[in-house]
C-alpha cells in the first residue's frame, strides 16, 4: 500500500506552521510504502509531479485551517471529492500559481486535474496564531500528541 | 536633463547636484485629493437627478491577480465611463521591518517569501544588495548562472499571466457573456498568425482560452512546469531558491545541468513564436471591432525599468560603476516619459525616486523635506530624497479607509514625481529604444530604437524571426502583446547565456567558478539590489552596521503601479487607467454589468498581490466566489474593506 502523508502550511507562520512540523518530524519514521512531503509549494505543482508519479492508495493532508472553530479543535474526515464550480476551480488555480498555499486550494485543483486517488483523508486544526514567527500556541501545541496519533492511524491499510 | 520635477541640475559633464539657493529643495505643497462622490451628498443628488445608472463598484479583492488588491470605483452605466477609482493594497507585508536587525544575508532568504512568484529575483536583488554592500563581485560564471534563473523565472512568470490570469478575460466563456455580438464576429473572423499558432478562426483561438479546459490553458500550465524544472537545477528550489548568495550561486553546474536546461529552454523558441501570434490576432480583432478597445487601460506611456540579466564580465557589483554595468545588461535600465527614453542610468533612475504615504497606511518619516536625513547623496555623490528608499523608514499606521485620506498599504512611489509603470513591457520598450548603437551585442537580439527583434534557430517549427514594435497607443491590449513578446525574448537570453555557460566549462579557470569568497564586514555600508522581477521594476535598499541590517526598503511592481494617489494630486497607474477605460461591455440593465473592460485594465498590468472576489454593487448585489481562508483575514460572509 502506498500512502503519501502532505503537510500543507508555512513554516514561518507559527500555528500555521502545523502540517510542514508534522512531515519534518514524522518523515524519519517513515516505513515502507508510506512518504511524508512537505507541501509547502503550489497545487498546480503538486497536480503535475502526482501525475508523473505512480499511483498512491492513498493520500493524507495535514494543517491548519481557520474555519471559526473552538481554538485548537482537530478535525478528521475522508474527502468526499464534491468539487464547486468552474469559476471558483479557475481562481483557485490562479491563486495557485501566483503563490497562494492553502489546504483547500490544494484539494481543490489537484481533485478537479484528476490527480488524487479514492481514499483521501484530511486532518485539520483549528489555529489561533498564524502571525509571523515560529512556535504553536499553546492550544495547537497541546494537540500535537492527538494529530501525530491520527496520522500513523490512516498511514496503515 | 532627464528630471523635469526635482531640483536637480546637471552641470556640463553630466554631473547632478542641487539646485542652489533653495532652501528646502524637496518640500512640497500637498495637492488635497477630490472628495470622494459618496462623501458629497450635494453632488451624489445631482447626479442621481441627471443620471440614475451611476453606481459604486468595488472589485475587492481583484482575483487573478497575485494577492490582495481591492478596486473601488464609481461608473456612469449609461454614459459608459469610471467617474473615481481607487486602488487598495489590503495586505501589510512588513519585510522591512522583520528584517531589522538581522544578518543582511537572512534577507536573502526572507525577502524572497514576499511573493509566490517572484521569490528568486527578490532573493537575487538582496544578494546584489548584499554584495554591493560588502564589496564582493561574482565570478563570471556566478553571473551567468544567475542570469539563468532568472531568465527561466520569467519563463514561469510570463505564460502564468497570460495563460492563467489575462487569458481568461478574452476567453469565449468571458466573451459571449459580456459582449455576445464580439463572439459571433468572432466565428466568421480569420486569424492572421495561423501559420504560427494554428488557428484558422479567432473564435477557436477563444475557445481554447478557456479556463481548466481549453488548450491554451493547460499549455500554459505545462510551461509553468517546464520554467521551474530548469529553474530548480540551479536554485535548489521553486519559487524560494537556496542557492542564491552574494557573490554568486552556491552550488555547481556541470554540462549535464546545462544541457538539461538548454532541453527546456528550446521548446520555448516555438511557444514564444505561438503565444506572441496569439496576442497579435487577439489585439488587433478587438481593435478592428472596436477602436475603442485601445482604450482599455490607456495612460501615459510612463514607465521604469531598472533592467536585468548582468553581462558575466561587465558586472562588478559596485555602485559607482553601476551605469556602466548596467547598459551592458541583456535588458537595459530605462526611465521612458510619454513614451521617449530619457535616462538609461541606473544612478539617475535611483536618484529619481521617491516613495508618498499621504494616502497610505504609514506616518510619515521626515518633516516634509525640512528635518534632518541621513542620506542627503548616493555613493556617488548625486542628490537623493528624504523620501528615497535609502532614507525611508516603515512606519506602520493602520486606520479606518477613507479615500480622500488613507486607503492603501502601499505607498505612491513616483519618479522624478510622475506615476510610472513596469513589467515586461517596459522591458523590452527600454531595449528597443536603447538602439542599435548602444544594445548589447547578441546574435539573436536587435536594437532598432523602435523595436526589438529576435530571430533564434529552429525548434520543432521553422525559424520565423519576430519583431515587437513599440506601440502607436498604450493600453491593456499592448501590455499583454508585449508580454508574449517577452517569452521569446527572455527565452532568447537564456540560450545566449547557456551558450555563455558551456564556453566558460569549456575553459575552466577562475571564470568558471560560482562565486567568490568574502568577509562579512562590520562597518557601516549600504548597498542596493536593482534587478527588475518577471513583473518589473524591483530594487532592494540595504543599510547595515556592525553586521546586521539596520534599515530594508523593498520597492516592488506593484507598489508602483496599484499605487494610491500622490500629495501631488495625481492618480496612481491602475487608478488613473481604470479612469480612462471606456465601459464597453454588452449590458441592458445595471445588474448585467460585469466589469470586464475595468478587470482587463487592471490584469494588463499583471497585479502581483491571491484572494478571492466580492463585487459589491450597490443595492446589496454581491458577485462573490465563497472563501475559505482570505489572507485579509476577514470573515467570509462579511468580508469587506470599506
Amino acid at each position: 500500500m502506498r500512502v503519501l502523508v502532505c503537510g500543507v502550511g508555512y513554516r514561518f507562520l507559527r500555528d500555521n506552521a502545523l502540517g510542514v512540523y508534522i512531515t519534518d518530524t514524522l518523515a524519519p519514521q517513515a516505513s515502507n510504502g508510506v512518504e511524508f512531503e512537505d507541501l509547502g509549494y503550489h497545487p498546480v505543482g503538486f497536480t503535475q509531479n502526482l501525475n508523473e508519479r505512480p499511483d498512491y492508495d492513498r493520500i493524507v493532508f495535514v494543517g491548519a485551517v481557520s474555519r471559526g472553530r473552538e481554538p485548537g479543535t482537530v478535525t478528521t474526515y475522508r474527502y468526499d471529492h464534491v468539487l464547486p464550480g468552474e469559476k471558483e476551480i479557475q481562481e483557485r488555480v490562479g491563486d495557485s500559481v501566483t503563490g497562494s498555499i492553502s489546504l483547500d486550494n490544494l484539494i481543490v485543483v489537484s481533485e478537479a486535474f484528476k490527480a488524487l486517488p479514492d481514499d483521501v483523508w484530511v486532518i485539520e486544526v483549528e489555529p489561533v496564531d498564524e502571525t509571523w514567527g515560529e512556535g504553536f500556541s499553546a492550544e495547537v501545541e497541546s494537540r500535537l500528541p492527538e494529530i501525530t496519533e491520527a496520522v500513523w492511524i490512516l498511514t496503515r491499510p | 536633463m532627464c528630471f523635469k520635477n526635482l531640483p536637480i541640475e546637471f552641470d556640463a559633464q553630466g554631473n547632478a547636484s542641487l539646485k542652489p539657493g533653495v532652501a528646502n529643495p524637496y518640500s512640497y505643497t500637498e495637492t488635497p485629493a477630490p472628495t470622494p462622490i459618496e462623501d458629497d451628498p450635494e453632488r451624489m443628488r445631482e447626479l442621481f437627478a441627471r443620471n440614475g445608472a451611476v453606481r459604486r463598484v468595488d472589485f475587492d479583492p481583484v482575483t487573478r491577480v497575485a494577492g490582495a488588491l481591492a478596486f473601488h470605483t464609481v461608473v456612469d452605466l449609461e454614459n459608459r465611463q469610471v467617474m473615481e477609482t481607487a486602488s487598495m493594497a489590503t495586505l501589510f507585508r512588513g519585510y522591512e521591518i522583520i528584517l531589522k536587525g538581522r544578518d543582511p544575508r537572512d534577507a536573502i532568504f526572507i525577502s524572497s517569501r514576499a511573493c509566490g512568484v517572484c521569490g528568486g529575483v527578490h532573493a537575487t536583488a538582496s544578494a546584489l544588495a548584499c554584495e554591493m554592500a560588502f564589496g564582493v563581485k561574482p565570478p563570471p560564471m556566478g553571473v551567468v548562472a544567475r542570469n539563468l534563473l532568472l531568465s527561466t523565472e520569467y519563463l514561469y512568470d510570463h505564460p502564468i499571466h497570460l495563460s492563467l490570469l489575462a487569458g481568461p478575460d478574452f476567453s469565449e466563456a468571458a466573451v459571449r457573456e459580456t459582449n455576445p455580438e464580439i463572439w459571433e464576429r468572432a466565428r466568421n473572423t480569420k486569424t492572421q498568425g495561423a501559420a504560427a499558432h494554428g488557428y484558422e478562426l479567432m473564435s477557436d483561438l477563444m475557445t481554447d482560452l478557456t479556463p481548466l479546459t481549453g488548450k491554451l490553458y493547460l499549455e500554459g500550465l505545462y510551461y509553468t512546469r517546464l520554467a521551474r524544472e530548469a529553474y530548480v537545477l540551479i536554485g535548489g528550489k521553486y519559487p524560494h531558491p537556496q542557492t542564491v548568495v552574494p557573490g554568486g550561486v552556491s552550488t555547481t553546474i556541470d554540462a549535464s545541468d546545462l544541457n538539461e536546461i538548454m532541453l527546456r529552454v528550446v521548446k520555448y523558441f516555438d511557444y514564444g513564436r505561438k503565444t506572441a501570434a496569439i496576442w497579435d490576432d487577439l489585439a488587433e480583432f478587438f481593435y478592428e471591432v472596436n477602436p475603442k478597445y485601445r482604450d482599455i487601460g490607456t495612460r501615459p506611456a510612463n514607465m521604469i525599468e531598472p533592467g536585468q540579466w548582468d553581462d558575466p564580465y561587465a558586472y562588478d557589483a559596485t555602485y559607482e560603476n553601476c551605469d556602466a554595468w548596467g547598459r551592458e545588461r541583456w535588458a537595459p535600465p530605462g526611465v521612458i516619459v510619454d513614451g521617449k527614453l530619457v535616462t538609461t542610468s541606473l544612478q539617475m533612475l535611483n536618484a529619481g525616486v521617491e516613495e508618498f504615504v499621504e494616502h497610505a497606511f504609514y506616518d510619515e518619516w521626515t518633516g516634509n523635506g525640512d528635518e534632518y536625513y541621513r542620506h542627503k547623496t548616493d555613493p556617488a555623490g548625486n542628490p537623493l530624497s528624504p523620501w528615497h528608499p535609502w532614507n525611508k523608514e516603515t512606519i506602520p499606521k493602520p486606520q479606518a479607509t477613507s479615500w480622500k485620506d488613507k486607503y492603501s498599504w502601499s505607498t505612491a512611489p513616483r519618479w522624478d514625481r510622475m506615476a510610472m509603470e513596469t513589467g515586461a513591457y517596459s522591458r523590452i520598450w527600454a531595449a528597443a529604444q536603447t538602439g542599435p548603437d548602444a544594445f548589447r551585442d547578441s546574435p539573436y537580439i536587435h536594437s532598432t530604437g523602435n523595436s526589438i527583434q529576435i530571430n533564434l534557430p529552429k525548434a520543432e517549427l521553422p525559424n520565423t524571426p519576430i519583431e515587437w514594435k513599440i506601440p502607436e497607443t498604450w493600453g491593456a491590449f499592448e501590455r499583454n502583446r508585449a508580454r508574449a513578446y517577452c517569452i521569446l525574448y527572455t527565452a532568447a537570453i537564456a540560450y545566449d547565456n547557456l551558450q555563455i555557460a558551456y564556453n566558460l566549462l569549456r575553459k575552466g579557470g577562475p571564470d568558471a567558478r560560482m562565486s567568490t569568497p568574502y568577509e562579512m564586514p562590520k562597518d557601516h555600508r549600504i548597498g542596493v539590489g536593482l534587478w527588475g522581477a518577471g513583473r518589473g521594476y524591483l530594487t532592494h535598499h540595504l543599510e547595515m552596521d556592525k553586521g546586521v541590517i539596520e534599515n530594508y526598503q523593498i520597492l516592488t511592481p506593484s507598489t508602483w503601479m496599484a499605487s494610491p494617489k500622490d500629495p501631488f494630486g495625481n492618480p496612481g497607474p491602475y487608478e488613473e487607467a481604470v479612469l480612462a477605460t471606456p465601459l464597453l461591455e454588452n449590458y441592458e440593465k445595471p445588474e448585467d454589468f460585469k466589469g470586464i473592460d475595468v478587470l482587463r485594465a487592471i490584469r494588463s498590468f499583471d497585479p502581483c498581490m491571491p484572494c478571492t472576489t466580492h463585487m459589491h454593487m450597490d443595492g446589496g448585489r454581491t458577485v462573490s466566489r465563497e472563501i475559505v481562508s482570505c489572507a485579509c483575514g476577514g470573515d467570509v460572509e462579511t468580508h469587506d474593506h470599506h
